[in-house]
C-alpha cells in the first residue's frame, strides 16, 4: 500500500468494487465504500483471492434469513495486509495472510477452548440469534446479519477484526490459491474428519464431493482411514475424489441403493464414521426428497435433509456422525435412528483458528495441496455468472475463485 | 408482539450460556400454543421479508416461539434474585418493565466491579441504549433519544455498593420514568470467572410518556440489558465491542441496526 492510504480515520477512503446480494438469485457487482479501521484490533486487507462456498448458495437461493439488500458476499479468502489498528501487534502491513471465515476474539472461554466459531465477542448482532439458537455464535464475514453482518470478501478490501487472532501469515512456499482453501473448506473438512477419531482400519463415508466434502475425504485419508468413500452425483467431483482425495466413490444416481453399496464396501457393517458435507439443499432420488423439496418450496421449513438421514441409516452401530453441512431449524429429524444405534453426533461451524497452522504445515510439506478445488477463475465483475455456474456445477466446476 | 409483552410487565428469567436458570414455571398450555403459532407465523413472515422490518419480525417471532417451546412466558424465579431485591409476588399487578439477565465473564469479580464503576467502560457498555455521563462520584445522567425527537433523561444515584460484589442505583425524584437497576458479581470456580447478573426495572407513569418509553424500549426485556452485559463482557475481555460501524455494503457505509 502507498502512504496515501495508510490513514487510520474512521471514514472510508474511496470506493471499491464488491459482489453484493440484492435478493434471491439476484447478485450484482456494485461500487461500495471501502472499509477502514474501526476498532483498535482491526486490520484491513486487500483481498487477493476469494472463493464461493456451497453455503453461499443457501444465501443466493434465499434459504438463510437476515440477509439485507446490498450485503457483500464471501467468507473464504486470502489477502495482503493494508493497514492495522493500534492494538495489533503480530500482523504487519504487506504480509500475505489467510483468514478463517468465523471470527474469534481469542479471549473468551470458547476461544480459549479452541472452539472459535462459538466465540462470545465477535457477533455484533448476537441478540438476533439468541431467541432462535438460545445462544449466539461468533460473527462471520458475508453471511447474514444474524451471523454478524460483517461485509464479505468478494470485494477489493475487507476489514478483519481481532487481526492478531485471525490473520495467519502464508508461508512463502504457498501461492494464494494453495492458501485460499485454508480459510474455510479445508479446516471445515479437516475438523469433520477430526470429529471421527479415526483409527486403523476405519471406513469413513462422506456425503458430498464439493470443496468441504473433498477436503473431509482428503483429511480422513491423511489421518489414516483405511477406506474413504465419497458420495455425489457430479462426474467431475467424483473424479476429483478418486484422483486427489484417495477415495472410492458412489454416484448415487447410478446405484439402486447407496446403503446396499456401502454395506458391500464394509462387509455389512456400514461405515465407522459418516460425514455430511451437503447440508440444507440436499438432492436425492426418492420420496423423502420430494417431500422435503415440496415443504422447502412452500416455505414450510428451511431444510432438505436427504443426505443426513441416509448417513444416519448407513452408519455402523456405535459409529460417529459428523455434520458439516449447514442447516436451519430442521424438523423431521429421525432421532430414533441415532438413539437405537448408539451413534455419536459431532458437529460445529468451523473452528478454523485451531487447525490453520497445522494445515499450512501440511501444505508446505506437500502432503495435501488443496488447489485442485480451484477449477475456475473469474474477475469480480463476472461474479453473478460465476455463481450461476457454481450453482449448476457447470463445466465440472468445484470452486470458482475471484481475483479482486 | 414484544411491546405487548413488555406492557404486561412479565418477567424473563435469565438463561445465558451456563444454562443455570432455575424455576421455570409453565404458563398455560393454551397460551404457549398461541405464542408458538404467532411466533412461528412472525418468524416465517420475517424470514420471507428479508428487510429490516422483516428481521425485527423474525427476531420477535423466534423469541415468542422460543418462549413457547420453553414454557417460560410468565413468572419463574431465577438464580441470583434475592428477597432483598423486592421481587413482587407472582400474580401481583405488574405495571413495571422488568428484566434480569446474566452473563459469565472470564475475569475475577473485583476487576469486573472496578470496570463497571469506571465511567468510560460504563458509558461504552450502554452506548446502544443511552448516553450516560458521570456527573458526580456516585451520580450519572442518563439520556435516551427516543423517536420523533422525544427524549428521556434522568439522573441516577448509586444507593448501595458492596465493592467486588454488588451495586445498586436508582433514578432521583423527578425522573419522567422512575427506574432502578442493580448488578451482582458472583465468582465461580477458581475465581477466574464471574457470573454477572444485571437487573433493570422501569416504572412508566402511563400516558404518552409510557408509550414512548415502551416504543423506545421495544426490546428492553432482553435486548437492552442483554446487549449492555454483552458489551461489558467484550470490553473487559477484548478491549473493544464488536461493531458494524463503517461496514461497507451497496446501501452505503455503516450497519448499525
Amino acid at each position: 500500500m502507498s502512504d496515501a492510504t495508510s490513514g487510520t480515520g474512521t471514514e472510508g477512503i474511496g470506493e471499491m468494487r464488491a459482489l453484493c446480494w440484492h435478493g434471491t438469485n439476484d447478485l450484482r457487482v456494485d461500487s461500495v465504500p471501502r472499509p477502514s479501521l474501526v476498532n483498535p484490533n482491526d486490520a484491513v486487507l486487500r483481498v487477493t483471492a476469494s472463493t464461493a462456498c456451497g453455503s453461499d448458495l443457501h444465501i443466493v437461493d434465499g434459504y438463510l434469513p437476515t440477509m439485507r439488500e446490498g450485503d457483500v458476499l464471501g467468507h473464504e479468502f486470502v489477502g495482503e495486509v493494508a493497514e492495522t489498528g493500534e492494538g495489533v501487534e503480530g500482523v504487519e502491513a504487506g504480509e500475505r495472510v489467510v483468514v478463517p471465515s468465523f471470527i474469534g476474539c481469542g479471549a473468551c472461554a470458547y476461544c480459549q477452548d479452541d472452539l472459535w466459531s462459538l466465540c462470545d465477542n465477535t457477533n455484533p448482532n448476537a441478540e438476533m440469534q439468541e431467541p432462535i439458537l438460545g445462544d449466539s455464535t461468533a460473527g462471520i464475514y458475508g453471511y447474514t446479519h444474524a451471523f454478524g453482518g460483517y461485509a464479505g470478501s468478494h470485494a477489493e478490501y475487507i476489514r478483519v477484526p481481532h487481526a492478531d487472532e485471525n490473520c495467519f501469515q502464508v508461508p512463502d512456499e504457498l501461492d494464494d490459491t494453495q492458501a485460499l482453501f485454508v480459510s474455510d473448506a479445508w479446516p471445515t473438512g479437516y475438523m469433520g474428519a477430526d470429529f471421527c477419531d479415526i483409527e486403523d482400519g476405519d471406513t469413513v463415508a462422506v456425503w458430498g464431493c464439493g470443496g468441504v466434502g473433498l477436503m473431509a475425504q482428503h483429511s480422513a485419508d491423511l489421518m489414516g482411514a483405511e477406506q474413504v468413500i465419497g458420495i455425489d452425483r457430479f462426474p467431475a467431483r467424483l473424479h476429483a475424489a478418486r484422483e486427489h482425495a484417495g477415495a472410492e466413490t458412489i454416484d448415487y444416481t447410478e446405484v439402486d441403493s447407496v446403503l446396499d453399496r456401502l454395506d458391500a464396501l464394509t462387509g455389512g457393517r456400514g461405515p465407522d464414521a459418516c460425514i455430511d458435507a451437503v447440508g440444507m439443499e440436499a438432492h436425492g432420488t426418492g420420496v423423502a426428497h420430494a417431500y422435503d423439496r415440496a415443504k422447502q418450496q412452500f416455505g414450510l421449513h428451511t431444510d432438505r435433509g436427504e443426505a443426513l438421514r441416509q448417513a444416519m441409516v448407513a452408519c455402523r452401530k456405535g459409529g460417529t456422525l459428523s455434520i458439516l453441512g449447514v442447516y436451519g431449524l430442521m424438523d423431521k429429524f429421525p432421532l430414533g435412528i441415532l438413539m437405537n444405534k448408539g451413534i455419536t453426533v459431532r458437529t460445529a461451524q468451523q473452528h478454523g483458528q485451531r487447525y490453520v497452522p497445522e494445515l499450512l504445515d501440511y501444505a508446505v510439506e506437500g502432503e495435501l495441496d488443496p488447489s485442485y478445488l480451484a477449477t475456475h477463475e473469474f474477475s469480480l465483475e463476472d461474479g453473478p455468472e460465476a455463481y450461476r455456474m457454481f450453482r449448476e456445477k457447470e463445466d465440472g466446476m468445484i470452486r470458482p475463485v475471484f481475483r479482486p | 408482539m414484544t411491546s405487548q409483552h413488555t406492557q404486561r410487565g412479565e418477567r424473563e428469567s435469565s438463561k445465558e450460556r451456563s444454562g443455570r436458570s432455575t424455576g421455570r414455571t409453565d404458563s398455560g398450555r393454551g397460551r404457549r400454543v398461541a405464542a408458538g403459532v404467532a411466533g412461528g407465523a412472525l418468524l416465517l413472515y420475517g424470514v420471507a421479508r428479508r428487510s429490516v422490518r422483516g428481521v425485527a419480525a423474525a427476531v420477535a417471532g423466534g423469541w415468542l416461539l422460543n418462549r413457547a417451546i420453553r414454557g417460560r412466558s410468565s413468572g419463574g424465579g431465577s438464580a441470583g434474585w434475592t428477597a432483598a431485591e423486592e421481587r413482587p409476588a407472582k400474580g401481583a399487578p405488574r405495571d413495571s418493565l422488568d428484566v434480569q439477565r446474566s452473563m459469565t465473564v472470564e475475569r475475577p469479580a473485583a476487576e469486573l466491579y472496578d470496570r463497571w464503576r469506571d465511567p468510560e467502560t460504563h458509558e461504552q457498555m450502554w452506548a446502544h441504549f443511552a448516553e450516560v455521563d458521570q456527573i458526580g462520584e456516585d451520580r450519572q445522567h442518563w439520556a435516551i433519544a427516543g423517536p420523533r425527537g422525544i427524549s428521556l433523561e434522568w439522573d441516577a444515584e448509586v444507593v448501595a455498593a458492596d465493592p467486588g460484589e454488588f451495586l445498586r442505583w436508582k433514578s432521583l425524584p423527578g425522573a419522567q420514568v422512575p427506574n432502578e437497576g442493580s448488578v451482582r458479581f458472583l465468582e465461580r470456580g477458581d475465581g477466574e470467572e464471574t457470573e454477572v447478573t444485571l437487573h433493570l426495572r422501569f416504572d412508566p407513569p402511563g400516558g404518552r410518556v409510557a408509550t414512548t418509553v415502551i416504543d423506545r424500549l421495544d426490546l428492553l426485556p432482553d435486548a437492552a440489558a442483554g446487549k449492555a452485559l454483552r458489551r461489558f463482557k467484550s470490553l473487559v475481555e477484548t478491549g473493544e465491542t464488536p461493531t458494524l460501524e463503517g461496514n461497507p455494503s451497496a446501501r452505503g457505509q455503516g450497519d448499525l441496526l
